[in-house]
């Protein structure tokens, strides 16, 4: 019984080490490219001991090619866009979860459908619409598209967490003479907080890695860090090493947000897994 | 509080699409009334005491409270206070936050909060544990958490769903205790649900029995316990239930598997009937009806004994031992006056 486990322990391990290396695998080359010469880059075979050096960092910081006016289209963007999307979402995802109304399924499966269609079918409807009214290049512009996709992805997701606390406790704040919105307020919210801190994070993070939409309906005012990077890639050449550097800036944030908000993301993804399980 | 807290029901429909829960319900309760709605799952107690508290809709009729008409009325502004099966308490609140939530939604200041939640968590004894939260606390003490937050805003009706029923029975024993004395110091009219008759024949002052969606009977749990209106409700109430036994009831007898059995009652007209007799009436009888005893059960203090009567189970309870044993076959009988009749196709009380 005991080899058993042991031998069972060393191929879980074994599997989890080459589904880590997969994933682990490019972000470990970008690194170290990041810190590579060019010319080290295209030396072949590979050179894996090689001698370090920050300039593709300062040339993307603070060189010709600064991608820092690009992180802050980013951020302002990306900001906006959760900020829009939390905004609707939770309002909306608590009265699909909670309130009877007419066409409440229908209104429902809506929410759904939107995310069902692929985007790229979306993206010429969009740029004739937002240059119809003026709104191509603009933070206004890319921030609205953006909430197409983050608000059904949200109101979806917080359905569920609504779903998730009991009917009774609302209905013990109504007869606690609360209404409903104080009764949202005081007593629903703040039971739903780690909800929302889960789909304030998926949103926030699917709008700064975008980049199909960023690309197309952006321009040389709104230029996202995802686009920005592209730059890097010529007819004439690729420069790797700071196309590296700039990833690595460009996930820094992603990558914070991941190990601070580790154990909410987990709770998220299991919501409905277990009962109770993302109520808090 | 005496004097307020009057509620009329009157003729209360409740329906769920084709589905029908609640047949016209009429209910009177009076001012500082321990009312019990006692009945089987699924009967429409809770649905009513829903209705009471405005959490769910009226199909046709009305209620008033005070001689006002609140059919219609929020929740909130009907001024009753409830105690959910679950609880429902606040999971993110202390336990003085949730006892003080009913005063600040309405705007009390925060010294007269404090003032009346540490009186009301005195009342239910848990002031020790007014800086806990929900899920600190034991499952006797969440109720008492959910009692203080009913009774902190004085309200004018008291609802209870159950609120005995996650308990042990231990605590559930000294919980009606407390609460049936609380529910005296205060004075406040209280609607009680329950399927577990022992706690509506201890607590209540009336009691109404509900059965597929309508009131079978009203009344105090003497009257019902000692004069069931209904074949259903004879089934229902005492534990073990009553014996219920098909007959032809003649002159001041009523004749069961061909034995005749006197009754201190008679007819002129034979008929046939439906002879109920409480476990605890049934003896063992030299002249009474041939049955064989199944199973003795001893309780300690008292025991029941299961007997089969021409294939119809019957059973009888005592406070001593019976001298029989199982397999055996005995006669039993009843004192004339112990015999409840009913007519077998109305089922109604003769």
């Amino acid at each position: 019984m005991n080899g058993r486990s042991t031998l069972r322990r060393i191929a879980l391990a074994a599997i989890a080490g080459a589904g880590l290396a997969v994933w682990a695998f490019p972000v470990i080359w970008g690194l170290l490219t990041s810190f590579k010469t060019e010319r080290d880059v295209l030396a072949y075979p590979p050179v894996w001991l090689f001698k370090p050096t920050l300039d593709n960092y300062r040339e993307v910081i603070f060189g010709a090619s600064s991608i820092v006016p690009n992180l802050w289209s980013s951020f302002v963007v990306s900001t906006s866009a959760t900020l829009l999307t939390m905004l609707i979402a939770v309002p909306a995802a608590y009265a699909l979860a909670r309130l009877r109304y007419p066409a409440k399924r229908a209104s429902g499966f809506y929410v759904l459908a939107t995310q069902m269609l692929p985007p790229v079918g979306l993206i010429i409807p969009y740029y004739l619409v937002l240059q119809k009214i003026g709104a191509l290049d603009t933070y206004a512009g890319l921030t609205v598209i953006y909430l197409t996709f983050s608000l059904p992805f949200a109101i979806w997701l917080m359905v569920s967490y609504f779903e998730d606390v009991p009917f009774e406790m609302e209905e013990a704040a109504l007869l606690d003479r609360a209404g409903r919105l104080r009764a949202l307020w005081y007593v629903i919210l703040p039971q739903v907080r780690g909800g929302m801190a889960v789909t304030t994070i998926f949103v926030f993070l699917n709008a700064w890695n975008e980049f199909m939409f960023a690309v197309v309906l952006g321009g040389n005012r709104v230029r996202p860090v995802t686009v920005a990077m592209f730059n890097f890639i010529s007819v004439e050449q690729t420069q790797w090493a700071k196309l590296a550097a700039g990833a690595m800036l460009a996930m820094a944030p992603v990558i914070l947000i991941g190990i601070f908000a580790q154990r909410h993301i987990v709770k998220g993804l299991t919501v409905g897994a277990v009962k109770g399980g993302g109520r808090r | 509080m005496t004097g307020i807290g009057r509620v009329r029901v009157e003729g209360v429909v409740k329906s769920h699409g084709v589905t029908t829960v609640l047949h016209g319900i009429d209910l009177a309760i009076e001012p500082g009334e321990f009312f019990v709605l006692l009945g089987p799952s699924g009967s429409g107690k809770t649905t009513t005491l829903r209705i009471l508290a405005g959490l769910e809709s009226v199909s046709a009729g009305r209620v008033l409270m005070d001689g006002t008409d609140v059919t219609t009325q929020e929740p909130g502004a009907r001024d009753v206070a409830m105690v959910f099966q679950s609880y429902a308490l606040y999971p993110h609140m202390t336990v003085a936050q949730n006892i003080g939530f009913p005063l600040k939604m309405v705007g009390t200041n925060a010294a007269e909060i404090e003032r009346a939640v540490t009186a009301a968590a005195a009342k239910v004894g848990i002031g020790h544990l007014l800086q806990r939260t929900p899920g600190q606390l034991s499952g006797g003490q969440q109720q008492r958490c959910a009692l203080a937050r009913a009774i902190v805003r004085q309200p004018r009706l008291f609802l209870l769903d159950e609120p005995l029923s996650n308990l042990d029975a231990k605590l559930r024993l000294e919980t009606r205790l407390e609460l049936h004395r609380l529910q005296r110091s205060l004075g406040v009219t209280t609607v009680y649900v329950t399927h577990d008759q022992e706690e509506a024949m201890t607590l209540a002052d009336r009691i109404a029995v509900f059965m597929d969606g309508r009131i079978v009977q009203v009344g105090t749990p003497r009257e019902i316990y000692a004069r069931p209106q209904t074949i259903a409700v004879a089934g229902f109430i005492g534990t073990p239930p009553m014996n219920l036994l098909a007959g032809v009831w003649q002159g001041d007898a009523v004749t069961v598997s061909g034995r005749r059995l006197p009754l201190a009652v008679a007819t002129s007209t034979p008929r046939d009937v439906m002879l109920g007799v409480r476990p605890g009436d049934l003896r063992i009888d030299a002249g009474g009806l041939k049955a064989r005893v199944e199973r003795v059960e001893d309780l300690g203090d008292s025991s029941i004994v299961s007997f089969m009567a021409d294939e119809r189970p019957l059973k009888l309870k005592s406070d001593r031992l019976p001298p029989v044993r199982e397999g055996e076959d005995v006669f039993l009988g009843f004192a004339p006056e112990a015999a409840h009749l009913f007519d077998p196709h109305s089922g109604l009380r003769l």
